[in-house]
């Protein structure tokens, strides 16, 4: 036991005093923070405001309502002109407008005007096309009213009697659907990429360990079992230091900007916390992160573990060993997507409870609430299983882990793999 | 007592009797050889030995009681052909691991690397990383993570590879000192020159089974073949069929005699001083290990085929 606790502590140490485990660590969040943001800032920076000319044959549009419009909203500017159409388009380059539009010349209002052409001298994109045409459908909304007679009050009404719906689930009614969909999705895929990067980080090792030859050195004073268990616990509290330090960093910015006070979508962005807060289980959904995590990451870095003892340095056949691991838990990923579109069907139901798809695909149900959407039977026994399954894939891959880490050559099939591990001694 | 028995050790893998019915014992203090081409089966018995495999069959007794890997390892200091540490970890702090691993407390191990880094020149290299090492200098700082906890045996397999003559030198002393303070070697290699300076004891195993088993010198006296190397400026012109010996080669000022069945080395003095012959040296000619090596294995397919194992 000592010695699986040098291991560990080796294990442990070497990785977090490198360097990319403290950058990866501070530039994640930064990334995903600017993945957000920056979506969101060029998404504002390439909408452009145009300045649109509005040839109007119909007689419709006139300058009064076009003025109304403008007033109501000014992501672009419509200007009612009599030039013509040919001018314009020779020209648009010397007038002050950014594109046009033709309103035709129209024998009934009941027809309708549909495609519109917005011209310009370049390509417009449909983010910036859009505010034109809901201006437009503004002013010929306004048109139609008048037309059929109906008058302001009516209009307000009409909008303000909308029907509007929420999924409530009887059993927890302060579960909101969209934030515990949010949440699921997030920690699903949290768990999908700790999963990959440090399942490989396992096999990595333990291809180092090989190719160093250092392994037999090693597995004279330790069991090879120790010496594998060791590398995989060491690498999980690695990874969960990491997570730790990420849901601080996200404390710190949460008080840190709630903290700074005034301004709307700070409170609005403390707000949304609160809500998560008050419609989720927070203490209930880490608790299971933490244990899913964990059961995944024992589960599939065992595997990893015993690819890494069994091939070579050659990073090509641990590529192609590992191919049907790597694929079980893309395939999770699937299931989780399935399983999202309706959280208490069968795919979601069963994902969640056989071991290698549980992780992730549990870690997305659990925070549309439990025991409403999962209840108490089908936490206990995905939990159950996932310990089953860990220990089962553990002892599976110890026993290929011995053989394999002092043997070199040719690289082995998954057969043969499996016969190494179900011989006897 | 012997420190090390083996007992009908016998190890099977699918297609090799890798290990096929080895017994033999190793005498405490004893500097002990074990030879063999490639592919003998060598690296099975050691593995056993160091409990990495468990024998099919048969008994280890180590120290006059069962083999108990778990407990017996820290007592056993094993450095394999391949070998090799952590190249991006630092020497001192590996060093420490590799002792802690093998039951040494922190404060003990720290102690007895210095002494070690002392003696072999190496205090400069704690900070340093394994990668910044030639391949001598890993050689070096392995033998001193093989030998620090002090253990009662000591198998060190082509412990010589890579490295140069002067550092041979001192690991072949302080394997002498170890031996001197008790501590048993199993030493393995291809290098018949070292195991005649070096070992006391030799066993050659040959596909999984021992052939050959004695002192350097019992077995040297086995195969002898009542060689003598004669030095004398003149043979006498014709030797009359009553000689007791015949001429099977002359090298350097000095012919090469076989005595011949029922004679002695006396006869061959004797008939020669009566010829009036002016015999200036006579030695016999043993032969060299690496001759007995050659005899034994030669003939044997050098490679070892696969051979279905029922079992």
């Amino acid at each position: 036991m000592n010695k699986i606790l040098l291991i560990i502590k080796r294990e442990y140490l070497t990785k977090v005093r490198k360097k990319t485990f403290i950058i990866s660590t501070l530039l994640f969040p930064l990334l995903y923070l600017g993945l957000i943001f920056g979506i969101g800032y060029l998404g504002e920076k390439s909408k452009k405001n145009l300045t649109v000319a509005v040839v109007d044959s119909s007689g419709y549009f006139d300058a009064g309502r076009i003025a109304r419009a403008n007033s109501k909203d000014s992501s672009s500017v419509l200007v009612l002109t009599s030039m013509k159409v040919d001018s314009l388009k020779s020209n648009l380059g010397a007038t002050t407008f950014d594109a046009f539009v033709v309103i035709p010349a129209i024998s009934d209002w009941k027809t309708g005007l549909k495609n519109i052409s917005l011209q310009a001298d370049k390509t417009l994109g449909m983010e910036t096309a859009m505010p034109v045409q809901s201006k437009l459908n503004n002013i010929w909304g306004e048109i139609k009213n008048e037309k059929l007679g109906i008058s302001d009050s009516t209009i307000n009404q009409l909008e303000s009697s909308q029907v509007s719906i929420k999924p409530v689930n009887i059993n927890d009614e302060n579960a909101d659907s969209k934030i515990a969909g949010t949440i699921g999705y997030v920690a699903g895929f949290l768990i999908y990429f700790i999963l990959l990067i440090y399942g490989s980080q396992v096999m990595m090792g333990v291809m180092e360990e090989k190719t160093n030859r250092i392994a037999e050195v090693i597995v004279s004073s330790v069991k090879p079992f120790q010496l594998m268990l060791g590398k995989i616990l060491g690498i999980g509290l690695v990874a969960l230091t990491q997570f730790f330090l990420w849901i601080a960093f996200i404390f710190i910015v949460y008080n840190v900007t709630k903290a700074s006070g005034a301004g709307d979508s700070v409170s609005g962005m403390v707000g949304g916390v609160q809500k998560v807060f008050s419609s989720i289980n927070v203490p209930l959904v880490l608790f299971c992160f933490v244990f899913y995590f964990l059961g995944g990451f024992f589960f599939y870095s065992s595997l990893y573990a015993a690819i890494g003892s069994a091939v070579n340095e050659d990073m090509r056949e641990a590529q192609s060993l590992s191919f049907p691991v790597t694929m079980l838990v893309i395939f999770s990923i699937a299931l989780m997507s399935m399983a999202m579109n309706d959280p208490t069907g069968p795919i979601a139901v069963w994902g969640s409870i056989i071991p290698f798809s549980s992780p992730i695909v549990m870690m997305a149900r659990i925070p549309y609430g439990v025991p409403g959407t999962v209840p108490w039977w089908q936490l206990g026994l995905s939990m159950a299983l996932l310990i089953a399954g860990f220990v089962f894939t553990t002892w599976f891959a110890g026993k290929i882990y011995r053989t394999g880490i002092l043997m070199y050559g040719k690289k082995p099939t998954w057969k043969e793999l499996i016969k190494w591990a179900f011989r006897k001694n | 007592m012997p420190l090390l028995e083996l007992q009908n050790l016998k190890k099977y893998f699918a297609t090799q009797k890798a290990v096929d019915d080895i017994s033999l014992s190793i005498e405490p203090g004893s500097i002990f050889g074990l030879l063999g081409p490639n592919g003998a089966g060598k690296t099975t018995l050691i593995r056993m030995i160091t409990g990495i495999f468990y024998p099919d069959e048969g008994q280890i007794i180590f120290d006059g009681k069962k083999f108990d890997p778990v407990n017996d390892i820290g007592r056993i200091g094993y450095m394999p052909e391949e070998r090799g540490l952590y190249k991006k970890m630092k020497i001192g702090e590996q060093t420490l691991y590799l002792a802690q691993l093998k039951g040494l407390t922190r404060s003990d191990a720290t102690k007895k690397i210095k002494e070690w880094f002392i003696r072999f020149e190496m205090e400069s290299w704690w900070n340093k990383k394994v990668e910044d090492l030639s391949k001598g200098m890993q050689q070096k700082l392995q033998f001193v993570t093989t030998v620090l906890h002090e253990p009662k045996l000591i198998i060190l397999d082509e412990p010589f590879s890579g490295l140069d003559p002067v550092n041979s030198n001192l690991i072949k002393e302080e394997i002498y000192k170890l031996a001197q303070s008790g501590t048993t070697v199993i030493f393995s290699t291809h290098r018949m020159e070292q195991v005649e300076e070096i070992c006391s004891q030799i066993v050659l195993v040959n596909k999984g089974q021992k052939i050959l088993d004695g002192t350097v010198k019992e077995v040297k006296q086995n195969f002898k073949e009542n060689l003598f190397s004669v030095g004398v400026d003149q043979l006498p012109g014709s030797l009359n069929g009553n000689s007791p010996f015949e001429v099977v080669g002359n090298k350097e000022q000095a012919f090469v005699v076989r005595i011949k069945a029922g004679s002695k080395p006396n006869d061959v003095l004797q008939y020669l001083l009566q010829q009036g012959s002016d015999i200036h040296s006579f030695n016999e000619i043993l032969p060299s290990l690496n001759d007995i090596f050659i005899k034994l294995v030669e003939g044997t397919p050098t490679a070892r085929q696969f051979q279905q194992v029922n079992n």
